[in-house]
């Protein structure tokens, strides 16, 4: 039985005119993404995967082609339902964690959970991430991994049905991104979201329900992993 | 061009709002450094020069009448340069329809050459030697144009009970007749009911009635005389002829209004635009220590290139001395344009002859310096970190930057219920503590300025209130050539017009106390009358003794008393024998403007050994002002003039008007000055925290949410500015009235709470305008920059 569809990009693309260059960063692609797995693109840099990502995220708008979220039109949207898209339905974590300084864990998922109207605990979703301890701390005072563990935690206390994680791992050492990815990996396991990670590094690909390899700008080949691996059990 | 140079000039133009807004700073502090320095010195100038070339008096003497041989005696004081004797006598001017005016006739015995208090002819002809029919005059220039007179007209005045018709020839003016006022109580020339009438001594002395006799004594002391002695050497000479009042340059009306007005300029143009520079300063160091931190990569490949650290300083103070040379280019063109147009109000007001205008060019390089030294000083002060950069260090990336708990933590119950916007906002100020104390600084100043502006209006308002709604609430005060019986004009109470008359009977003293001697006028009014009541600079009312004086406050301090004291009176009317009597001091009195000093009627009759005698009534009316009454009573030759306070009221807020102007360019100035400096920091913590933003707006923050996180930040700091700034402007505002506050005036700094509102609201206004200037840039954040790699 196949789940139900979260989100369908049809016959999308994405050109940027870079001064008189033109840059088909996507061509044409169509993609469909089910409620509840955990998908991962792969691919190196410059073949279009955070391209991808971003037009996931609404946080850029396809040159042509169709985005459905939840059955609704995501192209046709405008600036006020965009905002409201990333805000309700998406969580994003980034390869830089980009958390504000100014605020501590705590703070940092809490200014998450003011824009929902049923947010997680915060305390919860600390504990989730396994930082609870570390609630006052400020980004400054936090490791890489637990950096970014609070960015998941920030991403995870609005409920979102779709997480989104860019290069999640990429500035953190093995074990630490193994840490970060048995919390995505656990989502998944849990049935709570939709956890699409992009990256450069393959090997994370054995912990997905399908992969999604990308090269020069479009999808080489989608292939769906019978039995995923649990992060521990993957090397690279 | 180098290639140094040509990256300052990229940085320039990538942050040209900036820019822009820094040199708007400097420009108005170079504007207004212009523009009050150039007036003040062309003002003090003109005075100086005619002050000294037309030789005005250091003291002048007022006897009632004495032989003009006493001049050589007085002439023999040693201290004593020259002596001018003359009569001087005010008189009324019938003009069209019986109206009245006052003329302040003063005898000039010829040839001028060498004389105190020479005239300086402005316009038509000069007396004529020996003149043949009708009796030539000049007159003071604003009297003559308020008149609509032309050389050849006709003036017909009342003098030794006859009317005597003079024929003006032309304009002059005299160092003592600058700012041409009756005397201390007016607040503002009314050159339409008052005016000098310069006329040859002999003429005077003909129509006054003092053959070969005189009744003043302008005098010029030699530099480094004992004026105490000379002065006391005098009053014996005089002793004799009736020696009513004695005062120095300082205290004469004219000298007095405009050293006034040049103590206020000096006050502002010294510090004003010096803040304006500090604050420019300010501001700059603080974008140029952000330039080095965001720059600190190029910094350090420079200087692994081979440049020293000498050259890139250098570069970065260019950045402040390009700041500081572009304000002043534009702040000289402003302020000059600004000189001129003050220097054409003030040629309005005071009569100097020698022109008032001209570009000062000592003051325009003096500008020019302080505003390189100023911003050089910051750039320097502000680039020195960049040598403790080095090539190796500046090309890793930066650690995140630290966030830290903050003392207002400590209040928990506050911080429990802030918001994670409200939490991140105020961390973030209290990490740029040097910039939060700039912005706030800055904001407080520009609010100072907003009141300071705006104050003046209240101030006059206040005054005008007290003196025409509360103190003087008669429609006419009427006085007459010489005192009179009260029961001979009572009959004016039949009058249908009429609701009430009251007396008043104004006896000039000097007052002694130990071996001080003050002048002073002793208004002497009905204990219940209704008419004048007397209320001092703060409001407060006070009661007219029925026994005593309530006296002067300024009178009392220079003679070293306290109510309760008892001090020796003597009257100096010039009419009759000079009396005596020992009065005791029951109050003081600080009004705001002219004589504050009362006695009762009963008193001030006593003085003068009369019984029921008056030198003017007051007036209230049916309606304010009835032309049929102010006719009947010109017809009375006893009337020397008929005052109404609406005229006064009318011709103050006249003059008021024409401080509107500069109301108005301070007003906008003090704006342009919160604006600046608050579109700066919103710009500077914009582009700090961009990729903060971007990351937001990819959390689901609204464009709106993001502008609203910033406006948190700086309106804390504009909100606090204006808290502190509206005390700061009232203390301002009571310093610059001290320092312009003189006998003849004093002012409270008065401040309407609706003046603070204005303020507080204009400074609002200014500051949302910067801000949102600043904000306009969220628009263009790039949320896929939050996904992209560190550099």
């Amino acid at each position: 039985m196949t789940p139900p569809i979260l989100m369908s990009l049809k016959n999308v693309s994405k050109t940027y005119i870079m001064g008189e260059v033109k840059v088909e960063a996507l061509k044409t692609t169509t993609l469909d993404v089910y409620e509840g797995e955990l998908l991962v693109i792969l691919g190196p840099s410059g073949s279009g995967k955070s391209t991808l990502l971003n037009l996931m995220g609404g946080i850029d708008q396809p040159s042509a082609g169709e985005i459905f979220f939840a059955g609704k039109p995501l192209t046709s949207a405008g600036e006020k339902e965009m905002t409201n898209y990333r805000r309700r339905e998406v969580g994003f974590v980034f390869q830089f964690y980009n958390l504000i300084p100014d605020l501590t864990a705590a703070e940092n998922v809490a200014l998450a959970a003011e824009l929902v109207h049923k947010p997680r605990p915060v305390n919860e979703v600390l504990e989730e991430v396994g930082l609870l301890d570390r609630r006052d701390h400020f980004p400054s005072q936090l490791s890489g991994g637990e950096q970014q563990r609070v960015a998941i935690a920030r991403a995870l206390v609005k409920q979102p049905r779709l997480l989104l994680c860019d290069e999640p791992t990429g500035a953190l050492d093995f074990e630490t991104g193994k840490r970060v990815l048995r919390l995505l990996y656990d989502i998944r396991q849990k049935g709570s979201g939709t956890v699409i990670i992009v990256t450069h590094n393959t090997a994370i690909g054995a912990i997905a329900d399908r992969v999604v390899r990308m090269r020069s700008g479009s999808i080489a080949d989608i292939t769906i992993n019978q039995n995923p691996v649990p992060p521990e059990r993957i090397d690279w | 061009m180098t290639t140094l140079t040509r990256k300052l000039l990229r940085t320039i133009t990538s942050g040209w709002g900036q820019f822009v807004a820094l040199v708007l700073i400097v420009m108005l502090g170079v504007m207004i450094y212009i523009s009050m320095n150039t007036a003040y010195s062309n003002l003090s100038q003109s005075q100086e020069r005619f002050y000294q070339e037309y030789r005005f008096a250091d003291y002048t003497f007022t006897v009632v009448k004495a032989p003009e041989s006493v001049i050589s005696r007085i002439e023999a004081v040693p201290g004593v340069i020259k002596a001018t004797g003359r009569v001087q006598k005010d008189i009324p001017i019938v003009k069209a329809e019986d109206e009245r005016a006052t003329g302040r006739l003063t005898g000039y015995p010829l040839p001028q050459e060498g004389e105190v208090n020479r005239l300086h002819l402005l316009s038509g002809s000069w007396f004529e030697e020996s003149p043949a029919g009708n009796i030539g005059v000049l007159v003071d220039p604003q009297f003559f144009v308020a008149n609509h007179l032309t050389a050849g007209d006709s003036l017909e005045v009342i003098a030794g009970g006859k009317k005597v018709v003079l024929t003006v020839i032309g304009t002059a003016v005299s160092p003592e007749f600058v700012y041409p006022m009756p005397d201390a109580a007016a607040l503002v020339p009314e050159p339409e009911r008052f005016g000098i009438i310069m006329i040859p001594q002999i003429q005077a002395q003909q129509i006054l009635g003092y053959p070969g006799q005189i009744n003043q004594v302008v005098v010029d002391l030699a530099p480094g005389a004992d004026e105490t002695a000379v002065v006391r050497e005098i009053e014996r000479i005089l002793e004799p002829y009736g020696n009513l009042a004695s005062y120095p340059r300082r205290d004469q009306l004219s000298h007095a209004a405009l050293q006034a007005e040049l103590d206020g300029l000096k006050t502002m143009s010294g510090s004003l635009p010096l803040v304006f520079f500090l604050i420019a300063a300010a501001i700059q160091f603080v974008i140029i220590n952000r330039l080095i931190k965001t720059q600190r990569l190029p910094i350090g490949v420079m200087k692994a290139l081979g440049y020293s650290s000498f050259q890139i300083i250098g570069n970065y103070t260019g950045y402040a001395l390009l700041v500081s040379g572009v304000g002043a280019v534009l702040g000289i063109i402003t302020g000059i344009g600004m000189a001129a147009g003050m220097s054409q109000v003030y040629a309005q007001f005071f009569n100097l002859p020698s022109t008032i205008g001209g570009i000062n060019l000592s003051v325009v390089i003096r500008s020019v310096v302080i505003s390189l030294v100023v911003g050089g000083a910051a750039g320097l002060f502000a680039s020195r970190s960049v040598v403790r950069i080095r090539p190796a260090e500046a090309m890793r990336p930066e650690p995140p930057a630290s966030g830290k708990h903050t003392l207002l933590e400590n209040w928990t119950w506050l911080w429990q219920h802030l918001d994670s916007s409200w939490k991140m906002s105020l961390r973030s100020i209290l990490r740029n503590r040097v910039r939060f104390a700039i912005t706030v600084l800055g904001v407080v100043f520009s609010v100072c300025l907003l009141i300071f502006a705006l104050f003046s209006n209240d101030a006059v308002d206040y005054l005008v209130q007290q003196s025409f709604t509360l103190s003087n609430r008669y429609d006419y005060i009427v006085r007459f050539t010489q005192p009179v019986k009260y029961e001979d004009i009572t009959y004016w109470n039949r009058w249908s017009e009429v609701q009430k008359i009251e007396p008043l009977l104004e006896v000039p003293v000097k007052i002694k106390a130990g071996d001080r001697a003050e002048d002073e006028l002793l208004v002497g009014a009905q204990v219940t009358g209704e008419l004048r009541k007397v209320y001092d600079m703060h409001g407060q009312q006070k009661q007219i003794p029925e026994e005593g004086i309530l006296l002067n406050k300024s009178t009392a301090d220079k003679l070293g008393i306290k109510p309760g004291d008892e001090v020796e009176v003597h009257t100096t009317l010039g009419i009759g024998p000079t009396r005596t009597e020992r009065l005791r001091i029951v109050g003081l009195n600080q009004p705001m403007s002219g004589s504050g000093s009362f006695i009762s009627w009963e008193t001030a009759n006593r003085l003068l050994g009369e019984s029921r005698v008056v030198s003017a009534v007051m007036l209230k009316l049916d309606r304010p002002e009835m032309k049929e009454v102010e006719k009947r009573l010109y017809e009375m030759t006893s009337v020397s003039s008929v005052m109404s306070p609406q005229r006064e009221q009318a011709a103050f807020l006249q003059y008021m008007d024409t401080i509107i102007v500069f109301i108005a360019i301070m007003v906008l100035m003090a704006g342009l000055l919160g604006l600046a400096i608050v579109y700066n920091t919103s710009l500077m913590t914009f582009q700090e925290r961009q990729r903060e933003l971007a990351s937001l707006r990819v959390l689901g923050f609204s464009r709106r949410e993001i502008a609203g996180l910033l406006r948190k930040e700086t309106g804390v700091q504009a909100v606090l500015g204006i808290i502190i700034g509206l005390p700061a402007g009232k203390a301002m505002g009571n310093v610059l009235m001290a320092s312009i506050s003189t006998d003849l005036y004093s002012m409270p700094a008065v401040i309407y709470p609706r003046t603070y509102f204005i303020a507080a609201l204009l400074a609002l206004v200014f500051i949302g305008i910067g801000q949102q200037l600043a904000i306009r840039k969220t628009g263009q954040i790039d949320m896929v920059e939050a996904l992209k790699n560190r550099d």
